[in-house]
């Protein structure tokens, strides 16, 4: 950098390859860096500038670029200076925008964020709004360098819009003559190149070139990228960017790509010989390449991991350790005998049997490496009541028929009458004795699938009078009078879309299109407790495995973890592009899954609320989620028909299942995790072999590292049951302990 | 449904609109909801744009004041979710703090009542009786179930009667344990009347249930007057629940 005795000529080209050379991996960080370097020197620079009279477009983007770093650093006489001598207007200048810009920077206001997204580049926007909010010093200095590369970089869009077609025409022919090994990879570029160089285009205000480059290039992109397109070839003019949050963090977030080292090699060659690198620019952008050493991937196995609306995942972003493992269950002593139904008697009453202690899962002492500690998280602890529940689901597992390939489950459907498609959610209790269901007109209605009819408390007064003394006070204080199938609650007022019992089948949650998540006594049959914290329609609740926790996720682009007695969420979960459409808990209620429209998975961490993973692959929203009962194994269903399995500890897909041609709304890992059932808008319930499917699996760092996944053809052999219902959409899937398989849906002729 | 030969010709372009986003199935009454929308949009925007450029002394509505229009109707009607650099921050923030500990044993695990929806929403109001003196009955003030925690010490309509704890045992109330009966005369001729009721009609027997275990105090009313004993004891029946009680368990 120090480089000053030399000639202008060099410290120019200095400042011009700076961009370029130093911009190797990381992007923006990076060019930051190489451009922070020249500060020192551009006051000597500027003045061996001066003495050249700047003959094309470049020179003077730079000059300008200089002049306005001198003003924001209060050196007005070199600055005075150096206009005078360069003899710059700079009034009549493209750059107009690009000095609002700088001027907008140096008042350093982030509330007026529409004008400084509509009059900047966007991928240095965000800096000095995020400037503004962390107030960290890092962006602080970050607030001067992005305001030249702004400059260095916006004439690049703004240099002239009808050149957009030639850049990119011309990068098209380049990766078509490549070697066929690299130019699967290097196609990767062309979907995200293409958007941001449209949105560029609609947010400087050329329309006619945006729609020209839009019509001539948008039927190249890969086909599950259409309905983007779909949304984007209605999107003319910059007003239309303000309202749509999904496409402005697409623009402020980099696109991650991952691309070998030989590929990368090519294209950096090709791109920086050329005379104008304009496409380089937006690529360093707005792209983050994560390389890595290895072979080149083939087509096949880019297409199963792309997709998402922001790349694939960094390497980073899914080597953290993930405890997986399931929490110890608590030693209950059982009684031997199945006939004995009394479980009071359990403890202290000396048997002729010794009782046989409980070691769910526990087979030795030692605490299992990928399993979280008890207390990680603090979780309720047993009421005799659980513990009851705990016995009888024991004894239950014990008549638990065992599936498999030639033992296939039943299925026993509750099919929805008179629904009018306003079904749009079902949750089953764990001993599936209730069912909810979450309607269109804002009502919830709780069935009992059992004999035994839905009774609430007695009111007050005649609570008064019963005996308080009695054995069986706990049903004397259910009332009678009102016992009935069904009970509807009404509260929310808007369409309800997700339901969820709590595992002690004392509560029921229910979230909605009105924001707010509803808790349900079932006791009383009243609503106790509106959550409200998303303001906008909450789209997925789920109780966690011990109750307490719930998670919560909606249109707002985050997922929230409550307690039932805190009125404001304890943890946030923020970093998806788009809604949040579907929430899960891991089995040791640790982690929290979540499915969303922008087509990616994130799992995180309760105790951090930090993501742990990022899966994409997905082609279409994700509607549902379910973790094997091991806790290793995730299955995730979306609108495109295709299940895809993976394998968390190191976050690779390991398996996709097709055969579905619809939204799967339903996914379900039946209750030892040999079958899969998963019921889908195409009117089916497919069974599929979870077992098989994950039986040797090959998962080691290379193919964490590399995405070189090798998915196995085998769809049809894991298939094991078409079920074909009569035009009912199958909206939930359960299996009861004893391993019945419920499906419930609503009827739709 | 009018077919498609004879659909006005915003019902086209509306289905023309809804095939170029891709949506191929919908039902018919799609369209005029769309439409219906459209309509009330556009007609919002242009008075709001019109009321703009009036003020600014204009004599034409022009595309700045349309853009204004707009402006200040997204931010009003069609708000988005925060931006995502907002969130972040937020969620930074947010999960800093630590899980806080649970509690044992706490019985339902709700939040503070003020931000539960667990409280009587009514209120009911207090009966006052005009005309004769002797029917005065204001409905003492009792609690009723196990919501309360103080000993209701019932309140009169008026403050100034005296009450005279009798021990005259009232119709009994088959409750095991000792009992305080406490009459409670409502009216102003109170001595006379007290000594006139003999129809100690027990009304609302209450037993305060976190009272059992210490005291057994049960509180009766009175029904006081005879002429109006029959529409007086309904109306009493009615009121057992208060209006309080916004105390926590």
């Amino acid at each position: 950098m120090a480089a000053i005795p030399d000639g202008p000529v060099k410290s120019e080209t200095e400042l011009e390859v700076k961009p370029d050379s130093v911009n190797d991996i990381a992007g923006n960080p990076n060019v930051v860096q190489g451009i922070g370097g020249t500060p020192k020197t551009s006051p000597s620079v500027a003045a061996t500038v001066a003495s050249v009279t700047p003959p094309d477009i470049t020179d003077r983007q730079t000059l300008l670029a200089v002049l306005q770093f001198l003003k924001k650093n209060k050196l007005l006489e070199s600055e005075e200076t150096l206009r005078k001598e360069s003899g710059l207007c700079l009034d009549n200048e493209e750059q107009s925008g690009s000095v609002d810009g700088g001027s907008v920077c140096a008042t350093g206001d982030a509330e007026g964020s529409d004008a400084s997204l509509l009059s900047r580049v966007s991928g240095v926007t965000s800096a000095p709004a995020a400037a503004a909010v962390t107030g960290a010093p890092v962006p602080a200095k970050g607030d001067d360098q992005p305001d030249v590369s702004v400059v260095l970089s916006a004439y690049s869009q703004q240099g002239d819009p009808a050149l957009y077609q030639v850049y990119y025409s011309g990068l098209k022919k380049f990766i078509e003559s490549v070697l066929d090994c690299h130019r699967a990879e290097l196609s990767q570029v062309f979907y995200p190149l293409f958007v941001h160089m449209y949105l560029e285009l609609v947010y400087n205000q050329h329309e006619a070139e945006a729609k020209d480059f839009f019509d001539k290039f948008h039927g190249d992109q890969e086909c599950y990228y259409q309905d983007d397109l779909r949304v984007l070839s209605g999107l003319t003019k910059k007003e239309h960017m303000k309202g749509n949050e999904t496409l402005l963090d697409f623009r402020t977030s980099k696109f991650v790509l991952r691309i070998s080292r030989d590929s990368y090699q090519l294209l950096k060659r090709h791109l920086q010989e050329r005379q104008n690198n304009q496409i380089w620019n937006i690529i360093q952008e707005h792209l983050y390449i994560d390389i890595f050493d290895g072979m080149p991937r083939s087509k096949s196995q880019i297409d199963s991991m792309s997709g998402s609306l922001a790349g694939e995942a960094r390497r980073e972003a899914n080597k953290a350790k993930v405890f997986y493992g399931l929490l110890k269950e608590p030693e209950i002593e059982v009684p031997l005998d199945d006939e004995d139904e009394e479980a009071e008697n359990e403890e202290g009453k000396p048997k002729k049997k010794k009782p046989k202690k409980d070691s769910l899962g526990s087979k030795s002492k030692k605490q299992d490496p990928n399993a979280p500690q008890q207390n990680r998280i603090p979780l309720p602890e047993l009421k005799d009541s659980d513990k009851l529940d705990k016995i009888m689901n024991m004894k239950e597992a014990t008549k638990r028929i065992r599936l498999g390939p030639d033992s296939l489950p039943s299925i026993c459907f509750y099919t929805f009458l008179n629904a009018y498609q306003g079904l749009t959610a079902v949750d089953f209790t764990d001993d599936s004795s209730l069912i909810a269901g979450g309607f269109a007109d804002s009502t919830v209605r709780v069935w009992s699938v059992t004999p035994k009819k839905l009774r609430g408390v007695k009111s007050a007064a005649d609570l008064s009078l019963i005996d308080k003394e009695s054995d069986d006070v706990l049903e004397r204080i259910m009332d009678e009078k009102t016992a009935s199938e069904s009970k509807i609650l009404y509260g929310h007022s808007g369409p309800v879309y997700g339901t969820s019992f709590s595992p002690d089948r004392n509560y029921l949650l229910s979230c909605s299109e009105d924001g707010t998540v509803r808790l349900w006594s079932l006791q009383t049959f009243t609503c106790l407790v509106g959550y409200k914290g998303h303001n906008y329609p909450v789209w997925d609740t789920q109780f966690s495995p011990y109750g307490y926790y719930f998670v919560s996720g909606g249109h707002d682009r985050v997922a929230r973890l409550w307690a039932t007695d805190h009125y404001q969420p304890l943890r946030m979960f923020s970093g998806h592009l788009a809604d949040v459409t579907s929430t899960r808990f891991h089995p040791n209620c640790n982690y929290v899954v979540t499915g969303s429209a922008d087509r990616t998975i994130r799992l995180w961490d309760v105790l951090t609320g930090n993501c742990v993973r990022i899966l994409t692959g997905h082609k279409g929203p994700i509607h549902s989620l379910a973790f094997s009962p091991n806790g290793k194994f995730l299955a995730s269903g979306a609108t495109d028909g295709r299940i895809l399995l993976w394998d968390i500890g190191h976050g690779v897909m390991i398996g996709e299942l097709k055969g579905h041609t619809d939204t799967i709304y339903a996914l379900k890992f039946s209750r030892d995790g040999e079958i899969l059932a998963s019921g889908s808008m195409d009117n089916t319930v497919k069974l599929w072999d979870a077992t098989k499917a994950f039986d040797d699996i090959e998962t080691d760092d290379f193919t964490a590292a590399t995405g070189h996944i090798t998915l196995p053809e085998n769809s049809q052999d894991i298939l094991l049951g078409t079920y074909v219902t009569k035009s009912t959409a199958v909206v939930h899937v359960h299996f009861t302990r004893r391993n019945l398989l419920l499906a419930a849906g609503s009827y739709n002729p | 449904m009018a077919s498609v030969k004879s659909a006005p010709k915003d019902a086209q372009v509306m289905v023309q609109i809804l095939k170029d986003m891709g949506i191929t199935e919908y039902e018919p009454r799609v369209i005029n909801q769309m439409l219906e929308f459209t309509y009330r949009y556009v007609t919002t925007i242009l008075e709001d744009a019109k009321i703009y450029s009036s003020h600014a002394k204009k004599s034409n509505v022009d595309a700045d004041d349309v853009r204004l229009a707009i402006q200040c109707r997204m931010d009003q009607s069609f708000t988005s979710p925060p931006p995502r650099d907002f969130l972040l921050e937020v969620a930074r923030q947010k999960n800093q703090t630590p899980l806080p500990l649970i509690k044992p044993y706490c019985g339902p695990r709700l939040p503070p009542d003020r931000y539960c929806l667990t409280a009587p929403n009514y209120r009911l109001k207090s009966l006052q009786k005009k005309g004769s003196s002797v029917g005065r009955i204001t409905a003492p003030r009792l609690s009723v179930g196990a919501v309360t925690s103080r000993p209701s010490t019932p309140t009169l309509g008026n403050p100034a009667q005296t009450v005279s704890v009798t021990n005259k045992p009232v119709t009994p109330v088959s409750l095991s344990g000792q009992r305080f009966t406490v009459q409670i005369p409502t009216s102003q001729s109170s001595t006379i009347k007290s000594a006139a009721t003999s129809t100690n009609t027990v009304q609302n027997v209450l037993i305060n249930p976190s009272l059992i275990g210490s005291k057994n105090i049960v509180i009766t009313t009175n029904m006081v007057s005879s002429q109006t004993s029959s529409n007086e004891a309904n109306s009493l029946k009615r009121k057992h629940e208060d209006d309080d009680d916004y105390d926590a368990l």
